[in-house]
């Protein structure tokens, strides 16, 4: 039905008047002006001067402004085929070895970020030393060749090759010598390179020339059984240790390896089942091992050999032509003593000497087959072959070179330029070679005087394995792309000996797959795979054989007390002089890697330096202050070094560390410290480290970066110790533990922690203060480098750093404050503590109350956090820090051209950990218990749909630590290790009685001075 | 008013004769109305290259990080808090004159308090400024505030004493300032009433249209007195939670509960004696004898000796305390401030502050100003010691050893403390020469009952008895703006 209705919308429509018809036929009722604006008034006007001016000043001013910002521009190339095994965020772990030992090489996003131990490893399960840690750096460091180079020209392969291959032609006619100079190879794969280049060219020569070299000891295993070898030391086996100078857990040969040997028999697990070894330490100045010594003797470097010919006297029974009594009463009586324990140690007793000398090595064999040391400490069957350089060889090289006889010297991670003894004789006799070739990674020392340089990958590019140990091989594997235009050196030779084999991948390859895998029990590709996921290889031990010593005597004593003659020194000005290996710069060949520069030496805690350490005593003597500098000098060559106050160091004695003074090293090492390799000499075929040295003061001074200037503890419990014999009869001793422990109550509510309590146990008697620890915790957690005048403002900005106090023992007491021990005479007699300082994670935590923006409070994982975002830097949480380990950005030192020599550079921004944030200038920083290991752990357990297990996070420190001295986990399950250890008896806290409720539980330090004190 | 006669007995607190209302207004205008003098311009031209310093300075810090200070990882506090704490302190002085003594109605303090309230600010301005450059990240400044934000749920945290640092401090600024301005009132509007043109157009709005009716007046009284209420519990609140900052604290040195009473006191004895300082020289050179006499000099110096005991005092106690609690940490601190290596800043702590002020029981060295004036420099550095003591000497030796270090300043604390300095000056040179030094309306309240005149006119009536007169005559001869021989006659 249609609809008749109609509406209408005004009385207007309804009648229809003509106005409303009118309006009707416009869009709009009311007419809009738009045509007017358009044409009369708008547009078609003039603009007036006025309005013109207004948008003009408007344009411009918003222009300007828009422009004074300079946006940044941000290339960033995603990948476009996602690489298989990359998974952004996620580390890949790749294992390779790092001087011999099995390693793990961490990668993000294609770069290798961190190193670290393999569990697996043979030689130290896992523990790394401060230089493998912090050796993750020196793949970026730009100061690394970037290209091969020709007569001091940059240059191509091709060219490099050509020029190398007709010059080594030309020798090929000539019948003229070659000469490959390296510091040890071990790797069988290099090896067979190096036999592949000298069948090519017969008249080369791999002569292994070590900076350091222990060619004393494997002569004096030539004289002695007839193997020509480097023992391998089973510090493990030995009860008793009487050690000459050996800094063996610092420097002395394989020494990550031997600290994990040397606590099995002192750490919590041995002392639970009342079981400690002993440790005697003879030495001239404060190695690390003779701090962590149980007893340690101060001989002067003269006296060394003559102590060990008394020491084998007592044993034998004997008296050897030529003997005589030590200078010192307190040295004679200890070598009676330490004979008298050595005598009850039989069979579990090992004795070790520093010394390069063959005649003393000789003595030392004979006194551990008097122990019945060979078979049992002693393995000369699964020997080391860590070290195989002979200096005889090298020093025949120079002479031989500067007779004319080479037409060629090639040069691998060798640099006799800087650190051979007789660095002019050498230089000279090498400008009479005409091709020299250095292989080295950087324009050092020797690679200037070269004419072409074929610059190495670094390890962490490269494909090769290693023989650390007989029967042991572990594999390298690139983890990365080379980062410059290098080429390994296995390389190069096999161009220049034109081999079959174009790459030497495929050369690692057919080596392991001929000769190397059967060993492990495994063969083919799936062998190989295998082999890049394990690591290594493992032949079973030989059985390590008793050898009787039959060498005659006599002889060696007479070269023993000669050379002890001539070490004496006479007259004010004179002094025996000891050169050493530092912990962190060791040979020196990582001067230019600013971690190690950073890190605190263990024992005087000098960073960025080195120094003459002399005893207080002497000092007081002569009227030298800390800091005064002292020139040495020997045959005509002198150094200006500082002054070091050196508790524990042999009267009449200075020690100075090597591996400084490089000249050649790159910005960072450039002239930090003074060469001390010139001190050493050469007799008997052996370089030897100690020498009489003429000195005089200057009367200038030179400031020593140090860590730490205050020594002693001023009597406060902070650190406890106990001996032995206290422990085994209580094992609470000197804890606070016992039954006099009082607890008080607490004013403060304890926070709920569900799931996790992170906490941390650390070993006192453990720890040896290596410092392999805080290189860890930088490359960890990406703390910036400060450098050396920052450090002596005290403003390092490590995490994790170890306290080290020393104790004087005035008549069995021992005194600890400042003011009785400059009263004391007698300050030869020192004991050392260390201990790891970090954030204590307290649970009732002093700086969470003062901070006014909230910016550090507490995890409901019972650790405390840092939101750097939040923080404003009133530094009141440092100043209320009763452990002082909070740590300040007091520039911006990832943006600040003034920390550019640290290698704080965008070539090292590389080697950032990407899950931890750098932080900004004007923010307090702190351990952070390696909170993203903890969320990693934690995320891995959830893929895995499986709790967290314990062991399953380990922190940076905890897991480079070769002795195991730090141990992480959660508190809330009784059962983990760290529960475990903190319930032990020998648990303290530090600074308990403040309330503050730390985290971290300390073990009393326990030291086995039982007998000899008695 | 001049039936309220004053006892006889009372020392005058307005001296010189044929004081007018009008002479004391053109006495105390003469620097604010006419071109400044030489003396001035000498100082304003230093105290302004001190200012140009600070600006330097600060600007330096601000650009390259606190790193170009001292301090370092054991030391996180030195010249900066220590110049905070020193300028709040010196600040105290002010208040405690015009709201505590305006409360005890001690009229003495007529002829001081402008003064000393304007250094009150003008402290606190310079106390501020060290908060915010001592911050690791001072554009972050407003963070400690309580502001509504878009972070989140984030609070500042109230249990921190820097939090109640903020509050008291912006309290402290604010009431100072306000109870400042209230009071410059009816002199501004003397002002205004003399100036011509611009000034007056100025001084107009300054004035806030001030009529001078009773109204106003009795308004005015009311405001005084509320303000000073209220600012009367700010002179012991602010101090001691500045105190707070230390005392709730761990380290040995700090974590003491004597500190509050003992940092008010300190805080009142450098406040006067800086109020001495400047007030010394000011009533030298813009020729305010008359009004602020020896009486003012005596009462302040009195005062500085009371603090000081009381300073001195506390001090023992601590000395006491740290003997008596057994805490070797806290023994070794106290020790070390005599045996360890910053044992002449010790000394100069309880030497300044102790030992020289105990001099002033000598009415002698009480009346004698120029011993006065140095004593009161020596009282300021004395408290810039203490400070300076409490703060890096408990630091740089505190429980690991391992951690002891030294405190070196740079170039840049000097220049930021001595620049600290010149904005003090600089502020309050530009405070005389544009607002009267002296409350004009307070001092005329006193012209009629309490001046020198005023007590001649009641000698001279001569109803006293002749042992007050002459207790009296007495008490003027220490005054040096009075002529005695007048009184011969009398």
């Amino acid at each position: 039905m249609d609809s008749n209705k109609k509406y209408w919308k005004g009385l207007e429509e309804l009648n229809n008047e003509p106005e409303f018809v009118e309006k009707n036929k416009h869009e709009f009722a009311e007419p809009i002006p738009i045509e007017d604006v358009l044409s009369s008034s708008g547009l078609a006007n003039k603009t007036p001067r006025r309005d013109f001016l207004k948008a003009l000043g408007f344009g411009v001013g918003a222009v300007t402004l828009a422009a004074c910002q300079k946006v940044p521009v941000h290339k960033s190339i995603p990948y476009l085929i996602k690489p298989e095994e990359v998974t952004p965020g996620v580390a890949n772990f790749y294992v390779s070895s790092y001087d011999g030992h099995a390693i793990l090489v961490k990668t993000r996003e294609g770069r290798p970020i961190k190193v670290e131990g393999n569990p697996n490893d043979l030689m130290s399960k896992g523990g790394l030393s401060a230089q493998a840690q912090a050796s993750v750096l020196d793949l970026y460091d730009y100061n690394r060749l970037n290209n091969p180079m020709l007569n001091g020209d940059d240059a191509s392969w091709d060219a490099v090759d050509a020029f190398v291959k007709k010059a080594l032609g030309v020798i090929k006619g000539n019948g003229k010598k070659i000469a490959i100079v390296s510091s040890t190879i071990n790797s069988p794969s290099s090896l067979a390179v190096i036999a592949d280049f000298v069948a090519q060219y017969p008249s080369a020569k791999l002569i292994n020339y070590d900076a350091v070299s222990y060619t004393g000891i494997i002569q004096a295993n030539q004289n002695s059984f007839g193997k020509a070898v480097l023992p391998h030391y089973r510090f493990d086996k030995a009860d008793l240790i009487v050690s000459f100078g050996a800094d063996f857990l610092g420097t002395w040969i394989s020494p990550s390896e031997f600290m994990t040997q040397w606590v099995q028999n002192r750490n919590s697990k041995s002392l639970q089942s009342k079981k400690m070894s002993r440790h005697i330490q003879f030495e001239c100045g404060m190695s690390n091992t003779g701090s962590n010594a149980d007893t340690r003797i101060l001989i002067k470097p003269s006296e060394e050999g003559v102590a060990l010919v008394n020491l084998y006297n007592e044993l034998s029974g004997t008296t050897l032509p030529g003997s005589k009594p030590l200078s010192s009463p307190n040295a004679e009586k200890a070598v009676k003593l330490a004979a008298k324990e050595l005598q009850a140690a039989k069979g579990k007793a090992l004795v070790v000497c520093g010394s390069n000398d063959v005649a003393t090595q000789t003595l030392v064999n004979a006194i551990n087959a008097q122990l019945g040391s060979y078979g049992n400490t002693i393995d000369l069957d699964n020997y080391s072959n860590q070290y195989k350089g002979n200096d005889a060889e090298f020093a025949d090289l120079v002479a031989a070179m500067d007779r004319g006889d080479y037409d060629a010297v090639m040069f691998l991670n060798a640099n006799p330029a800087y650190d051979y003894y007789n660095a002019k004789a050498f230089t000279d006799a090498l400008k009479k070679v005409p091709l020299r070739v250095s292989f080295n990674d950087r324009k050092d020392e020797t690679s200037v005087l070269c004419n072409v340089i074929a610059p190495n990958h670094y390890y962490l590019e490269s494909w090769g394995d290693a023989n650390p140990i007989e029967g042991y091989y572990t594999v390298i594997q690139p983890a990365i792309n080379p980062v410059y235009d290098t080429r390994q050196f296995e390389q190069s030779l096999m161009v220049w000996s034109d081999s079959t084999t174009k790459d030497y991948y495929t050369y690692v390859r057919n080596n392991w797959d001929k000769n190397l895998l059967a060993k492990g029990g495994l063969s083919g590709q799936k062998g190989w795979e295998t082999l890049l996921q394990t690591g290594f290889v493992k032949v079973a031990d030989k059985p390590a054989g008793n050898y009787t010593f039959s060498y005659a005597l006599n002889g060696v004593v007479q070269t023993i007390m000669n050379q002890a003659a001539q070490l004496e020194a006479s007259g004010d000005n004179k002094m025996e002089l000891q050169v050493y290996q530092s912990i962190a710069l060791r040979d020196g060949k990582r001067a230019n890697n600013p971690w190690l520069q950073e890190l605190p030496d263990p024992v005087s805690k000098v960073t960025w330096d080195n120094f003459a350490a002399m005893a207080p005593n002497d000092m007081k003597k002569y009227g030298i202050m800390q800091e005064d500098i002292i020139t040495i000098s020997i045959n005509g060559y002198s150094v200006d070094l500082p002054v070091l106050v050196q508790p524990g160091q042999t009267q009449g004695t200075i020690s100075v560390a090597v591996g400084y003074g490089r000249t050649e090293a790159g910005p960072v090492g450039k002239g930090v410290g003074q060469n001390a390799f010139p001190f050493r000499s050469y007799k008997n075929g052996t370089i030897q480290n100690a020498t009489v040295v003429s000195w005089t003061k200057t009367g200038d001074q030179h400031v020593l970066a140090q860590t730490q200037t205050h020594h002693s503890i001023e009597g406060r419990a902070i650190v406890r110790e106990a001996t032995f014999k206290e422990y085994v009869k209580d094992p609470s001793v000197n804890s606070g533990t016992g039954l006099n422990h009082k607890k008080y109550e607490s004013l403060w509510d304890e926070y709920e922690r569900p799931m996790y309590d992170w906490v941390m146990a650390i070993d006192l008697n453990a720890c040896t203060g290596c410092g392999a620890c805080v290189v860890a915790c930088s490359a960890e957690n990406n703390i910036p480098v400060v450098g050396r005048d920052e450090v002596h403002r005290r403003r390092e900005m490590h995490w994790i750093r170890i306290d080290r106090y020393y104790s004087f023992n005035d008549g069995g007491r021992a005194v600890t404050e400042e003011q009785e021990i400059s009263a004391m005479k007698d300050l030869d007699d020192v004991s050392v503590i260390y201990q790891p300082m970090l954030c204590q994670h307290c649970d009732h935590a002093p700086c969470e109350t003062v901070c006014p923006v909230l910016a550090t409070t507490h995890s409901s994982e019972g650790y405390n956090m840092m939101a750097y975002n939040r923080c404003v830097g009133t530094r009141y949480c440092a100043n209320n820090c009763p452990y002082k380990v909070r740590r300040f950005n007091w520039f911006n030192y990832w943006n600040d051209s003034r920390f550019d020599n640290y290698l704080i550079n965008e070539h090292t921004h590389l080697v950032l950990n990407p899950d931890v944030v750098t932080r900004f200038r004007g923010v307090m920083e702190k351990c952070t218990l390696c909170l993203q290991r903890i969320q990693a752990g934690k995320l891995k357990a959830k893929i895995e749909k499986r709790p967290l297990k314990d062991g399953d996070i380990k922190t940076a420190c905890q897991q480079t630590c070769p002795t195991n001295a730090i141990v992480f986990g959660n508190r809330n399950d009784p059962e983990s290790e760290v529960s475990k250890l903190l319930r032990s008896e020998r648990t303290f806290y530090v600074l308990e009685e403040l309330g503050v409720e730390p985290g971290i539980g300390y073990q009393v330090k326990i030291r086995n001075t039982t007998e000899l004190e008695a | 008013m001049a039936s309220h006669n004053e006892s006889i007995i009372r020392e005058p607190l307005i001296t010189g004769e044929n004081i007018t209302y009008a002479k004391v207004t053109e006495d105390i205008l003469r620097p604010v109305e006419n071109m400044p003098n030489r003396a001035w311009w000498i100082g304003f031209t230093l105290a302004s290259l001190g200012m140009m310093l600070w600006v330097f300075a600060v600007s330096w810090t601000f650009w390259f990080g606190i790193g170009e200070w001292g301090l370092n990882k054991t030391v996180g506090w030195a010249w900066d808090i220590t110049g905070f704490v020193w300028w709040v302190g010196i600040g105290h002085a002010g208040t405690l004159i015009s709201a505590i003594l305006l409360l005890f109605r001690q009229n003495w303090r007529n002829s001081i308090n402008r003064s000393a309230e304007a250094m009150t600010i003008f402290a606190v301005i310079c106390a501020a400024t060290y908060v915010v450059s001592h911050m690791g990240r001072p554009w972050l400044a407003y963070w400690p505030l309580p502001l509504p934000n878009q972070f989140g749920s984030l609070w500042v945290n109230f249990n921190s004493p820097l939090v109640w640092d903020v509050f008291a401090i912006s309290t402290y600024f604010s009431v100072s300032l306000v109870f400042w301005y209230t009071g410059l009132l009816p002199d501004l509007a003397t002002i205004r009433d003399r100036a011509t043109g611009i000034r007056r157009r100025i001084y107009s709005v300054c004035s806030f249209g001030w009529t001078g009716s009773v109204k106003t007046w009795q308004r005015f009284e009311t405001v005084s007195l509320i303000l000073a209420g209220v600012s009367t519990p700010l002179v012991l609140s602010v101090h001691t939670i500045v105190s707070m900052d230390f005392a709730t604290s761990l380290e040995p040195g700090w974590h003491t509960t004597i500190f509050p009473p003992y940092f008010v006191a300190g805080a009142i004895f450098s406040g006067f004696a800086m109020v001495q300082t400047l007030l010394l020289v000011t009533r030298k050179v813009l020729g305010l004898e008359n009004y602020i006499t020896m009486f003012h000099i005596e009462s302040m110096n009195k005062i500085i000796l009371l603090t000081g005991s009381i300073v001195g005092v506390a001090y023992l106690t601590e000395f006491f305390i740290a003997y008596y609690s057994g805490g070797e940490y806290e023994q070794y601190t106290f020790l070390n401030r005599f045996t360890g290596p910053f044992w002449w800043a010790g000394c100069l702590m309880y030497g300044n502050n102790v030992l020289m002020t105990q001099l002033m029981w000598f009415k002698s060295v009480r009346t004698n100003i120029f011993i006065s004036w140095v004593l009161s420099i020596v009282v300021n550095i004395g408290m810039w010691y203490e400070r300076f003591v409490i703060i890096v000497i408990s630091l740089h030796r505190d429980f690991l050893p391992s951690s002891w270090a030294m405190f070196h300043p740079t170039w840049v604390d000097f220049s930021v403390f001595v620049g600290s300095i010149g904005l003090f000056f600089t502020l309050f040179l530009l405070f005389i020469r544009v607002f009267p030094s002296i409350a004009i309306a307070e001092v005329k309240l006193l012209l009629k009952s309490s001046s020198e005149q005023a007590k001649k006119e009641l000698l001279k009536e001569g109803h006293q008895e002749p042992e007050q007169a002459e207790f009296y005559k007495q008490s003027l001869n220490k005054f040096d703006s009075v002529t005695l021989s007048e009184y011969e006659k009398l």
